[in-house]
């Protein structure tokens, strides 16, 4: 399972997660392995912060606090305070995953700790299965969102407006909504995949100081990727329940 | 011609002319917020979030073609 490069060999890119072993029928992946390596840390640290929250925050208190606020605020400048309340838990939850996720993927040990030739550990994120899972998600509350803020009548009228080209507009509509999915989806996998297989690539090109230079442009992906990630998906909510608002 | 030759020159092809826009587009998306930030440079903490995410859409196209020449690359020829 190693691929050549300049002759220099190194572990096999593939596009989708080297299954590890098998959990009764279904196959455990080295995507789904780190995925729960992302849980298990960042169950530990609510855990760690909610036990030890104060009136006067700590300094892990202070950067936890820090970083909800900002998402926090984001959230409500785009979405409103109303429904950037209810929508909050969940872009939060989305933003922090992938955020720990590719940064823990940037660490050294992913690709090269391999166990029968397959590494252990790969970004949770270079896997579409992961991104597809997170944007079918996020797709889905938004149109119950929708149904919940305009009324069934209110959601379904959406997809034929203006009414006189009805036929014709609905399944742009349609595929509008979908192709959220795929954007989604496919920005993030695309991103971390090609940062990844960019970092291998250049590893094996030109060790060992440029490749500092690639893991730090790497890191920033990561962020931003995850900002996008929270952003495209407040402004999907707030698009789905604005005009609603608008009506009145 | 052989097909994994043609995946690999179509990835080639999918990566160069791909990239064409998506650098015009960055390139028109950060010259038109550094004007703005040298008209106002108060605004510049409030160009930056907006910035990076149009940059973030504009990249996401050259993605897709990044995705589809590693698809090629990997999966595609067989």
């Amino acid at each position: 399972m190693l691929g050549k490069l300049f002759g220099i060999e190194f572990h096999e890119i593939s596009m989708g997660a080297e299954k590890l072993f098998y959990l009764g029928p279904i196959p455990i992946t080295n995507t789904i392995l780190t995925t729960w390596v992302v849980m298990v840390l960042l169950v530990t640290l609510a855990f760690v912060v909610r036990k030890r929250i104060s009136l006067i925050p700590g300094a892990l208190q202070s950067i936890v606090e820090m970083v909800i606020e900002t998402v926090y605020n984001l959230v409500k400048n785009i979405a409103g305070e109303r429904v950037g309340n209810i929508i909050f838990p969940l872009i939060m939850t989305l933003f922090l995953f992938i955020l720990t996720a590719n940064w823990l993927g940037l660490l050294p040990g992913f690709g090269t700790i391999t166990y029968h030739h397959v590494p252990i550990f790969r970004p949770p994120n270079s896997d579409l299965n992961t991104t597809l899972a997170m944007a079918l998600i996020t797709v889905f509350l938004v149109q119950v969102a929708g149904i919940a803020y305009r009324g069934l009548k209110g959601y379904l009228k959406e997809f034929v407006t203006p009414p006189i080209l009805a036929p014709l507009m609905a399944p742009i509509h349609l595929v509008s909504e979908l192709s959220h999915i795929l954007s989604l989806s496919a920005r993030l996998f695309g991103n971390i995949f090609g940062g990844d297989v960019v970092l291998t690539v250049i590893f094996v090109m030109l060790p060992p100081l440029i490749p500092a230079v690639f893991l730090l442009l790497e890191s920033l992906f990561g962020l931003i990727q995850a900002i996008i990630f929270a952003v495209l998906s407040t402004i999907y909510f707030s698009m789905a329940t604005a005009a609603h608002e608008a009506e009145h | 011609m052989d097909p994994k030759v043609a995946a690999n020159l179509g990835a080639a092809f999918a990566m160069g002319i791909g990239s064409i826009g998506p650098g015009l587009g960055i390139g028109m998306g950060v010259r038109a917020a550094m004007e703005a930030i040298g008209r106002n440079p108060e605004a510049a903490d409030r160009l930056f979030t907006p910035m990076i995410v149009g940059l973030g859409l504009a990249e996401a196209v050259a993605i897709y073609c990044l995705v589809t020449a590693l698809a090629l690359i990997f999966v595609g020829g067989g």
